[in-house]
């Protein structure tokens, strides 16, 4: 057996005709692992998940999952697997036992162990007392773990979890992470996450990758990522970020006070050795460049800091979940609204985004703060409300936007 | 893949009888048909027994009235995830479709067994001879298996409720005035005639009352649920086929 639960090279997913949802997505998780996969909506990772559980078919690349080929053997992951989607699939007018008993069924396995293994799953997500009772009556966190209970009951290796606490209050949520992490720690269970909370990410996984725009943008150890950004972080908010405040910013780096720069919006991202001594520099600096600064804060680089590095966006943008999802992931067969807003995205020009020197720049080597400034995308119906351009969307919001207009 | 069948079905009436007013409300609509077809067309026609013309009708109504829900049913599930759920798991995909169209079929035959006694307790002559009502129901049984893997297929291709239950809606009344449920064939003008003729319903009208009625023509019946057979196959198949294509 290989030392990976899962293996994926180059995998490719696109929407006819052009909308790629996962874009050459290399990644691979150990075995007796947890990885989260974090990464604003519509980045890629329900796609990923669902490409792996055998429930969508990919254009290109090669996924392996417990060693078998998710492309040429679907029968045997679907074996090796349980997968808890982001909409429930627990059936709400039957009880959590029937629910359980029907998931044995369909994978074949015998009633007295369909039994034993009901009563296992119910002792560890201690859903013995409601056991018998409807899953209507269920609360969110109950029914969640129900969820997951359902998709252990042929004793997975590998589990996939897609957004596992969405929705879900903080106490239950915290309940179901010290549930996950049993699962792992004391059952040895391999388990991939998708998630867009940071707190998830950061208190769950062994491993993290980022994830924008259907690709993994760098892969580590929550801490591994924040120390990638040394020292501290400090966020400077401006009225509007206009030409002097981007020199402002240069000027800055030049002078070392920043060691890195990001403009997200109007907030400018600085990255710098030491945060309280640094903010009097800042402060002067800006007092002499004649900028108006409107507010300054000062913290330890956090998953998000890691995540504007590595994708040039914040993820606390956007963080709107989209309408109608499932929808959307239906929606590549037979008919329906897709094609029409495939072809619209296809009108929009893809934009590559690439790090250059010190700032974000486009394909065609525009520095990204001046992306707003083309003509091309101003009064077009790519631009949005407050005026920012496209490409300063995450493509959660493009989703979004979609959905919207529909 | 019998045996997945089976469990899902057994899943589905669990359902169903958890919520036996959603079946009874079903009934209400043919129920109502019942009653004002009779009072209504019954002195219109002038035929000396439009009532007992009009039953084996008003039974076939019901079943398209019940099997067209099985496709909304289905997009429900699709979108609460429970589809997905099964399509993660090792189950097999023929099953999912004939369990579901199964649920459906028997849950319409309960139906027509109720408004058959209805009708027959309203005064209907209907020959209740057990196996005639037994060969009744069981081309019932197919008319009701062909509609709901129609209903299932048209769920999968559209994959949206409102032009579902249009198409149902838009399907059910032509479906059955271009027959012979409500109307004897003398009074239909031609055209309509010809369309009957390439309406499944007809046969299946007339394979109902072939039996129900008196005299008993069991030339007809065979022909009706040969028909019936035919049409229950071809829309599950082609219901399993959409169903397989629809891994995006």
């Amino acid at each position: 057996m290989s030392e990976y639960a899962i293996e994926i090279e180059g995998l490719t997913k696109i929407y006819p005709p052009r909308l790629k949802a996962v874009d050459g997505l290399d990644l691979t998780v150990r075995e007796g692992e947890i990885m989260a996969l974090l990464g604003p909506n519509g980045a890629g990772k329900s796609s990923t998940i669902r490409i792996l559980s055998t429930l969508s078919g990919f254009d290109s690349g090669r996924a392996l999952v417990g060693g078998i080929d998710v492309d040429r053997d679907p029968e045997g992951v679907r074996h090796t697997i349980g997968v808890v989607a982001q909409k429930t699939g627990v059936d709400y007018f039957l009880t959590g036992r029937e629910n359980m008993t029907l998931q044995g069924h369909l994978y074949r396995m015998k009633k007295a162990d369909i039994r034993t293994r009901i009563e296992e799953l119910a002792r560890h997500f201690e859903l013995e007392a409601s056991l018998d009772q409807p899953v209507s009556t269920y609360s969110g966190g109950m029914t969640r773990k129900l969820d997951i209970a359902t998709a252990l009951i042929h004793r997975p290796r590998i589990l996939f979890l897609d957004e596992p606490t969405l929705g879900l209050d903080i106490r239950s949520r915290k309940g179901l992470w010290s549930l996950i992490e049993d699962l792992n720690r004391n059952h040895g269970l391999t388990i991939l996450l998708t998630t867009h909370y940071l707190e998830e990410a950061d208190k769950l996984a062994h491993r993290v990758a980022i994830i924008n725009n259907g690709r993994i943008r760098i892969v580590g150890s929550p801490e591994e990522l924040k120390n990638s950004i040394h020292g501290d972080s400090v966020v400077v908010l401006f009225e509007e970020a206009g030409a002097q405040e981007r020199d402002f910013a240069v000027l800055l780096k030049k002078q070392g006070i920043a060691r890195e720069t990001v403009f997200d919006g109007n907030h400018l991202h600085l990255y710098v050795e030491d945060g309280t001594a640094s903010v009097p520099q800042i402060m002067a600096a800006a007092a002499a460049a004649g900028v108006q600064v409107q507010s300054l804060s000062l913290a330890r680089p956090s998953l998000d800091d890691v995540f504007l590095k590595y994708t040039g966006s914040s993820m606390l943008d956007g963080g709107e979940e989209p309408q109608e999802k499932w929808w959307h992931q239906w929606a590549g067969k037979g008919g329906g609204n897709w094609k029409k807003w495939a072809a619209k995205w296809q009108e929009s020009e893809s934009t590559e985004e690439t790090w250059q020197g010190n700032e974000w720049v486009d394909a065609q080597g525009r520095p990204k703060g001046n992306w707003g400034d083309d003509p091309q995308w101003q009064g077009n119906e790519w631009v949005d409300a407050e005026g920012r351009p496209r490409s300063d969307w995450s493509a959660a919001e493009n989703k979004k936007r979609r959905g919207r207009s529909s | 893949m019998l045996a997945d069948t089976w469990h899902l079905f057994h899943k589905y009436m669990i359902i169903t009888l958890r919520m036996p007013l959603w079946s009874l409300f079903t009934l209400i609509q043919p129920l109502i048909w019942l009653i004002i077809f009779a009072q209504l067309f019954g002195h219109f026609v002038q035929a000396d027994r439009y009532m007992d013309f009009m039953v084996p009708g008003i039974l076939i109504m019901t079943v398209l009235f019940g099997s067209s829900w099985s496709g909304v049913s289905l997009l429900r599930e699709i979108s609460a995830g429970t589809v997905d759920k099964m399509l993660a798991s090792p189950v097999s995909r023929v099953a999912i479709v004939l369990s579901r169209v199964l649920h459906s079929a028997v849950q319409v035959i309960a139906q027509a067994f109720i408004i058959l006694v209805v009708a027959w307790l309203m005064g209907a002559t209907i020959s209740m001879n057990p196996i005639h009502v037994l060969l009744g129901m069981l081309l019932i049984f197919l008319l009701g298996i062909g509609f709901a893997a129609l209903s299932n297929g048209f769920a999968i291709t559209l994959q949206r409720e409102e032009p579902l239950v249009m198409i149902g809606n838009l399907m059910t009344l032509p479906l059955m005035f271009f027959s012979s449920a409500l109307v004897p064939e003398r009074f239909m003008p031609d055209w309509i005639e010809l369309i009957s003729l390439i309406n499944p319903i007809t046969y299946a009208v007339e394979g109902v009352r072939a039996v129900l009625a008196t005299p008993v023509d069991l030339t007809v019946f065979a022909r009706g649920l040969g028909i019936m057979a035919l049409f229950a196959a071809v829309t599950l198949a082609w219901a399993v086929t959409a169903f397989k294509s629809l891994r995006d």
